[in-house]
């Protein structure tokens, strides 16, 4: 008994020194003890930048809280996705993120860890399952925010070019919002639609939008509803000197985005964004509030951000970093806390 | 006699023929398509490729499959931006050792192809893997851009120099003002360099010796193993080429595995089999072959056609080709024979 208390102890000495104030002794159980709980990330998609700081989300909240943490990574292959879930069961996990997947290949492994009393959270794959709560990084409201401050911008009748691959599954929730603003204004002319992944994809997508934008001189806006795409679209304008004709609006941000945005004269004037760091956040902390017999809800939506070239410009923003501590609404969404819970400090 | 004749003009020039044919249904329904800078930009979307599969036509000659081509093309991509921005070194440097990680790993496909008689594509196919992973692990796996931050918590200082992105994006004056790219002008200063040195030099004509009887190619005293290595230098090179014009054009190093590199770059090779019913690997072929899937890609995307038919249109035109050399050819040299 005195042992653990030591540990405990221990345990908040060390905490306290790294994260500032916790108060670490008021979590409930079985949080009261967080060495104690495991916790198991499943990824099904890890290349990349936006992965990346997911993961580095998801890392630092499970360090803040206590618990131990550990990543699985399928690197996209669905039925080793599944085997990891039945890995993590047989580890003796108290809960699982399951990070992308196909709901095919994860529901039925789901299932198995919900039988087996584990606590299960899924990010942006839907598992059909009542007790595991959605966390989502609404792509429909990044689209609409972005098309919202194009209409802002250029008024209700433009002529538009538009950056799209159907069959990927934020791609298509960000079009639902494309296709809205297109029925409710009739004069808003869809002059091409154009879009391809291949790899690298900025390179790619600036060959087609030369073509595009030769072929149709009066495009005025740009949605391009993901980053890889705005920076292709941007490429392509600047090589046909229409950097003062084309607003390009799109979704996503890293630091290599925000100093595309911020060239002189640059095309990109707005995108909408979510912190993948902080999605990575929202997960753990929506597990550690199902740990403890709280419930998250059966969605948790971690609300966009509208990021305008203006903003960027005024504020001087060079990378995320800045980003961040010019937006607090960026760097940490007030989603899926609790009184008692500890969170990163910035 | 007539018949046979006309077997040849086609095998000659069917494809030339259809290229022309191409262009002018384009210029007709596609608007816009008919203008200089249409030129200049349909040359610009094929020039990496093109670079890379002048590579693969040199290692093709010898009779041979360079399949790391395209993540060579990767690594130089990322190897540039780590040195300018995390190194923080000049743009001539970063070339340089852009162009030495090509040669060497050009070098060590042929030693291991050569020396430990691993067989082409499975030797390449390893290399290939073992850049995509390479290229990743001085940054963990994140792309690189001015003002990252380090793992050291710090932000990157570096930049891509003005004097490298001038490599990717300034366009000489040609009739019209700023009308031709940097990379299009290397593309056609490689795709000359490589043609002559295969077509009129002596060490060519020794490659398209090994290529078609090695064994008779050493019998006269040839240096199989040298000319073998040599090729696949040249190809890792070219690829770095590609890879430091795509840093170029794109000013950040986004990591990609560059297999569809490698996949288009590959098909312009194969196609140019076909044109003037070469029936093997040259440089002109290879070139005239990017053209043809430049085209026909860039006159579709302006038709708005989707994305899923250019797979389509290239999976044919590549058939297509095929089908010229290998039926066509072996129609012919029988016709020949008889």
């Amino acid at each position: 008994m005195l042992r653990r208390q030591a540990m405990k102890l221990m345990g908040s000495v060390a905490l306290l020194a790294g994260y500032g104030s916790v108060a670490l002794a008021d979590m409930p159980a079985p949080l009261d003890n967080p060495g104690d709980v495991k916790i198991a990330l499943v990824r099904y998609l890890s290349t990349g930048d936006f992965f990346q700081s997911y993961l580095s989300g998801v890392e630092t909240q499970a360090e803040t809280i206590g618990m131990d943490l550990r990543v699985f990574d399928s690197r996209q292959d669905a039925a080793l996705q599944a085997d990891m879930v039945d890995q993590a069961i047989a580890l003796g996990v108290d809960g699982i993120i399951i990070q992308h997947g196909l709901t095919e290949s994860m529901k039925d492994a789901a299932q198995r860890a919900v039988d087996a009393g584990i606590k299960v959270v899924a990010f942006d794959v839907n598992v059909e399952n009542d007790a595991i709560p959605q966390i989502e990084q609404s792509d429909y409201l990044l689209g609409k925010l972005a098309l919202e401050q194009a209409l802002k911008d250029n008024g209700n009748a433009f002529t538009a070019g538009y950056v799209y691959v159907p069959g990927i599954a934020p791609l298509d929730r960000r079009n639902v919002a494309w296709e809205e603003v297109k029925d409710a204004n009739p004069d808003i002319t869809e002059a091409a639609v154009f879009g391809t992944l291949d790899n690298p994809i900025a390179n790619s997508i600036a060959n087609q939008a030369r073509s595009v934008m030769q072929a149709n001189p009066t495009i005025s806006v740009v949605f391009a509803p993901y980053d890889e795409f705005a920076k292709g679209v941007k490429i392509a304008v600047d090589e046909a000197g229409m950097a003062d004709d084309v607003d390009i609006y799109s979704a996503d941000v890293s630091t290599a985005d925000i100093s595309a945005m911020r060239e002189p004269g640059s095309a990109w004037v707005a995108t909408v964004a979510t912190n993948p760091a902080v999605v990575g956040e929202v997960s753990v902390r929506a597990l550690a509030l199902l740990l403890t017999g709280e419930n998250p809800g059966a969605s948790v939506v971690v609300p966009p951000t509208l990021i305008t070239q203006d903003f960027l410009n005024e504020q001087d923003i060079k990378n995320m970093d800045d980003l961040g501590a010019q937006m607090p609404q960026f760097q940490h969404a007030d989603v899926a806390v609790a009184d008692w819970m500890p969170l990163p400090t910035r | 006699m007539t018949r046979e004749t006309l077997l040849t003009f086609a095998i000659r020039f069917g494809f030339l023929i259809l290229l022309f044919c191409m262009v002018i249904y384009f210029s007709l329904s596609a608007n816009g398509f008919a203008s200089p800078r249409s030129a200049a930009f349909i040359l610009q979307s094929v020039a990496i490729t093109g670079i890379l599969a002048l590579g693969v036509t040199c290692t093709l000659v010898v009779d041979g499959f360079d399949l790391s081509i395209g993540s060579v093309a990767t690594s130089a991509l990322m190897l540039s931006a780590y040195a300018m921005v995390i190194l923080e070194m000049s743009a001539v440097t970063a070339v340089l050792l852009c162009l030495l990680m090509g040669a060497i790993v050009g070098l060590i496909n042929g030693l291991l192809i050569v020396k430990f008689k691993v067989p082409d594509l499975l030797a390449t196919l390893g290399m290939m893997f073992l850049l995509i992973g390479l290229q990743r692990i001085p940054t963990q796996g994140n792309s690189i851009a001015t003002g990252m931050k380090l793992p050291d918590g710090s932000a990157a200082e570096g930049a891509f120099s003005a004097a490298f992105l001038w490599l990717g994006r300034h366009r000489f004056d040609l009739f019209v003002e700023k009308l031709v790219p940097v990379p299009v002008v290397i593309f056609l200063i490689t795709a000359v360099v490589i043609w002559v040195f295969l077509e009129l030099t002596r060490h060519g004509r020794l490659m398209y010796a090994i290529g078609s009887n090695e064994r008779a190619a050493a019998l006269v005293g040839t240096n199989v193993n040298r000319y073998k290595i040599a090729a696949y230098m040249i190809s890792g090179v070219t690829a770095s080429i590609g890879g430091i014009l795509l840093a170029a054009r794109l000013g950040r190093g986004d990591i990609a595995s560059g297999n569809n590199l490698l996949l288009d770059s590959v098909a312009a090779a194969l196609i140019g089999f076909a044109v003037l019913g070469a029936a093997r690997a040259n440089a002109f072929g290879t070139a005239i072959g990017a053209l043809f899937v430049g085209i026909l890609l860039q006159g579709l995307t302006m038709m708005n056609a989707p994305y899923y038919t250019q797979d389509f249109v290239k999976g044919a035109v590549l058939v297509l080709a095929l089908v010229f050399t290998f039926y066509l050819s072996a129609k012919r040299s029988a016709g020949g024979k008889t």
